[in-house]
């Protein structure tokens, strides 16, 4: 074959497997790669806030924070508790037989860690709300702890691929003039139900679903929480909490720092139990 | 420490809890202490400030107290400012201590300045006590 004849075979030889799809190549090694998934609009992409959607029965923008008329401990969830699993009792009892020592078990907060669903909204700090048509935007002040509630109508993530949170996958849907949070795919250590109190843990199989609506007038809203945990708890954990609208008040921001501890002497006192 | 505590102006009085990052759990719910000291440092900053205190105890030395305020954001809205409070001020100050009797912190419930003016920490519809 003369060197014309060679180089022509080479350049079809070439052609033919760069036309072969990249999944037949993997295929023939055994290899079968997955299908990329499709990349979801942005909850702020133009072309997914433009989407012809139902109005929304109610719009959340504005600062809220939870109504403590019920009382100092109105941010906590309980008592009442679900009856907790053996291992989550076992925190329970430990916390509780050193409440009564005057000492903290536990309390990560307050050395820094996340607060997360669901005491990060009843903290005793504003939360601002930005609602769009695809996703509401909640910011507490507290540790500016964000959390998004997808609208657009997306699933929640793959649970193989997800990043597990404090605040978790928050995905809503409107059900007549209530809108329904599912919020799932949590970080299951140093994270609690309660802070210093009763010490029930959260794992990573919470799942708190949130009915909200906003009472006539606009100038509360209301969520009752249907909370699940496996791990922890039998059945469900329902509570609900209403939030009065602030509107004289922006969040600012607030940062746990390295510092501040240092002169908090209560933080490094022997009452902490970890 | 123990005795000073004793003999401080104990008052019961229902709070809401002042919250600090941490859990109040260890502190009083409702027992408070005054006690009357001069200012070592006044901190404004988020997510909370804090008022150090030198007091004397019985045996005429000086301790340190530390106590925990809310964020400026509410102090703001009780009559606070940035420099309400500076070093060297005598003050006569009430918290909530630790349940342990362990001396130096306390949860900052009013202070009494030296021009007579009394400060709380919140209002109410922000968490704060209720109004009288």
């Amino acid at each position: 074959m003369t060197m014309t004849g060679r180089a022509t075979i080479a350049l079809v030889l070439a052609a033919g497997l760069a036309a072969i799809p990249a999944t037949m190549l993997a295929q023939g090694r055994g290899q079968a790669a997955p299908p990329a998934p499709a990349e979801p609009l942005s909850a702020l992409a133009p072309e997914n806030l433009s989407k012809p959607r139902p109005k929304a029965p109610f719009d959340l923008t504005g600062n809220w924070f939870v109504d403590t008329s019920p009382g100092p401990d109105a941010w906590r969830f309980g008592p009442p508790y679900p009856k907790l699993t053996p291992k989550a009792q076992k925190e329970f009892d430990t916390g509780m037989k050193l409440l009564k020592e005057g000492k903290v078990y536990k309390d990560d907060i307050g050395q820094c860690w996340p607060a997360g669903l669901p005491l990060i909204m009843t903290r005793y700090w504003p939360t601002a709300m930005i609602q769009l048509p695809t996703a509401i935007y909640m910011i507490s002040e507290f540790m500016n702890s964000m959390r998004v509630v997808y609208l657009d109508g997306r699933q929640h993530t793959d649970p193989d691929i997800v990043v597990r949170t404090f605040n978790g996958e928050s995905v809503g849907r409107w059900e007549g003039d209530t809108l329904v949070v599912d919020t799932r795919h949590f970080r299951g250590d140093h994270h609690w139900m309660d802070q210093g109190g009763a010490s029930i843990p959260a794992g990573e199989q919470l799942r708190i679903v949130e009915r909200i609506r906003l009472l006539p007038g606009g100038k509360q809203l209301e969520i009752a929480y249907t909370m699940t945990d496996p791990e922890n708890w039998e059945g469900e954990w329902k509570s609900t909490k209403r939030f009065n609208r602030v509107n004289d008040i922006d969040i600012h921001e607030v940062e746990c720092l390295p510092d501040l501890n240092d002169h908090l002497k209560s933080t490094r006192s022997k009452t902490q139990v970890q | 420490m123990k005795k000073l505590i004793i003999t401080s102006a104990l008052v019961l009085s229902v709070v809401a809890p002042a919250f600090a990052h941490h859990s109040p759990a260890a502190f009083e719910p409702q027992k408070t202490i005054t006690l009357t000291g001069t200012v070592k440092e006044f901190r404004w900053q988020n997510p909370h400030s804090w008022i150090e205190v030198m007091v004397p105890n019985d045996k005429g030395q000086e301790v340190l107290w530390a106590f925990e305020l809310t964020s400026p954001t509410y102090l703001v809205r009780a009559g606070w400012k940035s420099n309400t409070l500076k070093p060297g001020d005598k003050v006569t100050i009430s918290g909530r201590p630790l349940k342990s009797g362990e001396p130096g912190s306390a949860i900052f419930t009013s202070v009494m300045l030296a021009d007579g003016r009394t400060l709380g920490e919140r209002p109410a519809r922000l968490g704060g006590p209720a109004e009288k």
